[in-house]
C-alpha cells in the first residue's frame, strides 16, 4: 500500500499551554507507524499490545489505521521514551519513526 | 501446527502447540537462515531535516545486538533435542514460554521481512511464483513459511 502524504495531527489538547507540565512541553516527540505489505496484521496488533501495554481493542484500532491510512500516531513523548519505543518497535521489524510535532 | 489451550498441569505458564514432523522440520529449516534483515533498514526519521546519524547509528547498533542475541539463542533452539519440542506417544508439541514465544515471533519476523527486502521490496500480492532464480525461491519460501509459523504462533493470543 503506497504511503499517504496526510499531514500528522495530533489530538487536540485541553490543558491550557501554561498549566502544562514540563514533561508535557517535553513531549514533543511523535512515534509513528507506517503501513507495509508485508508485516502480518494480527502481529502488527500484537506488537502494539506488547510494546505499549494496550488492550487488544486499542491494538487493532491504530493497525488498522496504519492498513488504512498508511501511518498511525502511537503516542506523544519526550524523546528518550520516543526513541525507547521505536527501538521497541524496530526490534520487532515494523517501520516506526519518531518525528518532531511541528 | 495447532495451537494446544489446555494448560497443562505441571507448567500452567507454558504454551503447547501441536506441530506435525513435518512442520518441525521446515520450522527448524526457516530459522536456520536467521538472520535475514540488514540492520541498516530500520530508520529513525522519515523527516531527512530531523535526521541525527548519531541517534541513527544508535538504533543500528541496538538492532545489531539484538540480533546477535538472538542468533545465540538460536543455536540452542536448533538442537536436535531441545527441550521445547516434546514427543508424547504419536503426537508432538512445540512448548514455549510467553518470552520465548515472543522470542521466535521476532526471529520469523526478521526472517520474513528481511526475504521481503531481497526480493525488492514488493508488493506482496504480487510477488512472482514463476521464473524465479534460485536465491529469489529462497526468500518466497522463507517469506511463506515463516508467515505460516507467525499465524500459527499467534493462535495463542486469540
Amino acid at each position: 500500500m503506497p504511503e499517504t502524504t496526510t499531514p500528522i495531527t495530533v489530538p487536540d489538547e485541553e490543558q491550557d499551554e501554561q498549566t502544562r507540565s514540563k514533561e508535557d512541553l517535553d513531549r514533543g516527540y511523535l512515534v509513528i507507524c507506517w503501513n507495509d505489505p508485508v508485516n502480518l496484521m494480527d502481529y502488527v496488533s500484537h506488537v502494539f499490545q506488547v510494546v505499549f501495554g494496550w488492550a487488544r481493542a486499542k491494538a487493532e484500532k491504530h493497525m488498522l489505521e496504519v492498513h488504512n491510512a498508511g501511518k498511525s500516531l502511537l503516542v506523544r513523548e519526550t524523546f528518550e521514551k520516543a526513541e525507547h519505543y521505536v527501538h521497541q518497535l524496530h526490534g520487532y521489524g515494523l517501520q516506526a519513526t519518531m518525528e518532531r510535532e511541528e | 501446527m495447532r495451537f494446544d489451550p489446555a494448560p497443562t498441569a505441571t507448567a500452567p505458564q507454558v504454551l503447547r502447540f501441536q506441530i506435525s514432523k513435518l512442520e518441525k522440520a521446515l520450522l527448524l529449516a526457516t530459522v536456520q537462515i536467521f538472520p535475514v534483515l540488514d540492520p541498516s533498514y530500520h530508520r529513525l526519521t522519515k523527516d531527512p531535516k530531523n535526521a541525527v546519524p548519531a541517534e541513527q547509528c544508535l538504533l543500528e547498533e541496538a538492532m545489531a545486538r539484538q540480533t546477535a542475541e538472538h542468533k545465540a539463542r538460536l543455536t540452542e533452539f536448533l538442537r536436535a533435542d531441545a527441550p521445547v519440542f516434546q514427543e508424547a506417544g504419536d503426537e508432538l508439541y512445540l512448548n514455549l514460554s510467553g518470552e520465548q514465544l515472543e522470542w521466535l515471533l521476532q526471529v520469523l519476523n526478521d526472517i520474513r521481512v528481511g526475504s521481503w527486502v531481497q526480493l525488492g521490496s514488493p508488493d506482496t500480492d504480487t510477488v512472482r511464483r514463476g521464473g524465479l532464480t534460485p536465491e529469489e525461491a529462497r526468500a518466497v519460501a522463507a517469506m511463506d513459511m515463516s508467515a505460516y509459523f507467525q499465524s500459527g504462533l499467534l493462535e495463542a493470543f486469540k
